[in-house]
């Protein structure tokens, strides 16, 4: 998931550390969740507002190794790893209320959001660009399903071996609420948090201005704008089909998975959404993406601001964002 | 003598339900799930936070009593109708700095019209009155409290009342509690020096002490509750100087039970409001509410709230019924006994009642809207619920109407 999120007007990142020293625009660059990261602060000296950035950055590393299915000691490896062992783990609230924001999203996009279709990355290598093995898909699909999964509130059980929880679809977006929402409550007034481009306002810019974000053209070159976005709170979220992919005989195969049958989605290039939380707009851009033509219906009735193109790049707009967009 | 600002704005605590942690109108459940995540979202930046914008808002509110049977009306020759009440209002709210806030309301009552003396059933008196009234509250917004200090002042040519109040609201962590607490305290005095029943009265006072505390729990993303328990104690005199056989005690302890529930539907985006409210004193009286409210929009822009209140009291134990002997007494009256505590005023008397309203609001763009409502009462003795009314007594009703502005600058 992906904006262009070094904020209009211009100063680009690199003019805000050459000019950041004693002034009140500050950028705080960091890596994090495999993404370019950053931490944008306005109308605080650098002496006040390091110590923030750093405890902003610090609640970011804090949820990825928490929750990255990378990290063995991370919860979710620990449930992964007891899947198929009729062992049920008991949860901490935090993990039990993404769990349960997990089972909300599940139900409300009828399953199409789906925590434990991580999986099919196995049979999916976009980096050797080459269709899954016969029968490589199928055989995952039985692992697939959060209405397998038995989740009574506290405690967590995958009932077969091979099943995988990947929170990857709204960890960052999650740190990217949880980051932005610390600054705020540190006293930060004018700033913003932006996870490899999924963006939360922490908020406007002083004097109410907006932050002005990019949105990348989803055929042009990385770090082409396609579009404008004007946010003075609220998050904004980007999902495309050129993160990952790979073309084959003319077609685009894309890492976006359709957890019911295995395989890319195709009717959209890309989805922004604008929403209060980061979290939202991010679970709602991968949504759409998988609910293909009813997408745009789909992001009306959520009553939030969006930008999607679709597979010939015809751009649809709605909501607020059609607006705060140019 | 029906005035019906009087019990509400005299009042020093006013609850005010306030919202959960984050905004909810027209939300997806994907977003108030996401939103209700503990970390994702900021009262110190939003809920909590001293207001970005100001308010001006401008009402104008028209009260008028159906005449009551039994009352000639046409012998008082000013206006011959009852009581009727035109009010216009003005309300500014205005931030100072980002954790301050400072509010005001004036509001200007004309009164006018026939009151009973006594039971509905007999003579009246011809009323003309004015009321003016300002309050002024300050609130400092801290990242999960706030705290407020209000005065006010109320005038009428033959009460003045003062008033000071104090409230603070916490929030819990994850911002699903909040407590509230309040403290007030109001003076009224009383100089009716142009006509009360027995003669002039002078230099009454009544000085009461209001205690609040409440909680407000977000139960859901799509519920909210709150409780509010208010107790509040007064000495003075309650005596209505303007009615024959009103001799009440000198002290009012009051205590209300208040429960809300208001209830977000995800399909339609509209929100039902409900609320139960008990109520018991030391007059005797015990008074249950029921209000039902459903805030539904029309258009983006229209929102229509249609309202139900059920009411039912039970009487003063001192309360009177309409019922005379043939010295035109009514009857448990002892002329000869100046201490006896004794009332005729309907409003304490058994009853039940039920308000129907509709409120519409349209906002003509993010600066300007401007809003109607209507509410029709009816009061009836066989109305009282779970007992008898009080009997011989008339039906009384009453019909409300409100326009107003609002400006946000």
């Amino acid at each position: 998931m992906r904006a262009l999120a070094t904020g209009l007007p211009m100063p680009s990142t690199a003019f805000d550390l050459l000019a950041g020293e004693g002034t009140d625009d500050l950028g705080f660059q960091f890596g994090a969740m495999a993404s370019h990261c950053e931490v944008r602060i306005v109308g605080m000296s650098r002496r006040q507002a390091e110590p923030l950035a750093r405890e902003a950055i610090a609640e970011v590393r804090r949820i990825e190794s928490k929750f990255s299915r990378y990290r063995e000691q991370s919860v979710v490896s620990r449930i992964n790893a007891l899947a198929g062992s009729g062992q049920r783990l008991d949860v901490d609230a935090e993990t039990a209320q993404l769990l349960n924001f997990a089972a909300q999203l599940h139900a409300a996009s009828d399953g199409l959001f789906d925590i434990t279709s991580g999986i099919l990355r196995q049979a999916w290598d976009f980096r050797a660009a080459r269709l899954p093995a016969p029968g490589a898909i199928e055989a995952l699909l039985p692992c697939i399903g959060w209405g397998q999964v038995h989740w009574n509130g506290r405690g967590i059980a995958l009932p077969k071996v091979g099943m995988e929880l990947d929170f990857g679809g709204f960890g960052k977006e999650y740190a990217a609420d949880r980051a932005a929402t610390l600054l705020q409550e540190r006293g930060v007034r004018h700033g913003l948090v932006n996870l490899g481009g999924d963006i939360r306002v922490a908020g406007a810019r002083p004097e109410g201005a907006p932050w002005v974000l990019g949105i990348q053209d989803p055929r042009a070159p990385a770090g082409t704008m396609m579009a404008t976005m004007a946010l003075a709170d609220g998050a904004l979220a980007t999902s495309g089909d050129y993160e990952r992919y790979f073309e084959l005989d003319g077609v685009r195969y894309c890492h976006v998975l359709d957890p019911r049958s295995g395989w890319p989605v195709s009717a959209w290039r890309s989805v922004s959404v604008v929403a209060p939380a980061c979290l939202a707009a991010g679970a709602l851009t991968t949504v759409a993406m998988l609910t293909g033509q009813g997408a745009v219906e789909f992001l009306e009735s959520q009553n939030v601001g969006y930008l999607a193109v679709d597979a010939q790049g015809e751009v649809h707009r709605g909501g607020a964002a059609a607006s705060t967009l140019n | 003598m029906t005035r019906p600002n009087r019990s509400a704005k005299k009042s020093a605590l006013k609850a005010t339900p306030k919202n959960a942690a984050v905004p909810k109108r027209g939300m997806s459940s994907i977003v108030i799930a996401a939103l209700a995540l503990p970390g994702v979202w900021s009262p110190a930046a939003h809920a909590e936070n001293a207001p970005e914008a100001g308010v001006i808002s401008f009402k104008f509110l028209h009260y008028k009593e159906d005449k009551r049977e039994g009352v000639d009306y046409s012998q008082f020759k000013k206006d011959g109708h009852p009581i009727t009440v035109n009010s216009p209002s003005v309300y500014v709210m205005a931030p100072l700095g980002p954790s301050w806030a400072v509010e005001a309301t004036g509001v200007y009552d004309a009164l006018s019209g026939a009151s009973p003396r006594y039971h509905s059933t007999g003579g009246a008196s011809v009323m003309s009155d004015e009321r003016k009234a300002v309050d002024l509250k300050v609130t400092h917004y801290r990242e999960r409290s706030s705290y407020s200090l209000g005065v006010s002042h109320s005038s009428e040519h033959d009460y003045v009342s003062k008033a000071l109040s104090f409230g603070a609201s916490f929030s819990s962590e994850d911002n699903n509690t909040t407590l509230n607490i309040g403290l007030g305290h109001s003076n009224d005095s009383i100089n009716a020096t142009d006509g009360g029943v027995s003669g002039d009265i002078y230099g009454k006072r009544k000085k009461t002490n209001e205690f609040m505390v409440g909680v407000t729990q977000a139960m859901s993303a799509y519920d909210i509750a709150q409780l509010n328990l208010t107790y509040s104690a007064g000495k003075g005199y309650y005596s209505d100087p303007y009615k024959y056989f009103d001799n009440r005690p000198d002290k009012r302890q009051q205590l209300a039970l208040l429960g809300r529930w208001n209830h977000h539907f995800e399909g339609d985006g509209s929100t039902l409001r409900g609320s139960y409210r008990i109520y018991h004193d030391n007059f005797r009286i015990n008074a249950h509410t029921l209000q039902l409210e459903w805030v539904k929009k029309a258009t983006p822009d229209l929102s229509l709230t249609p309202l139900l209140r059920l009411y039912s009291q039970s009487a003063a134990s001192f309360y009177l019924d309409p019922v005379y002997d043939a010295n035109d007494n009514p009857i448990g009256y002892d002329p000869n006994d100046p201490t006896q505590l004794v009332s005729t005023d309907q409003r304490l008397s058994a009853f039940g009642a039920v308000t129907l309203g509709l409120k519409a609001e349209y906002r003509i763009d993010p600066k300007w809207s401007i809003d109607g409502k209507y509410e029709k009462y009816e009061q009836r003795s066989n109305w009282r619920i779970g007992g008898q009314g009080s009997p011989g007594l008339g039906s009384f009703g009453a019909t409300f109407i409100q326009l107003g502005a609002s400006y946000k600058f």
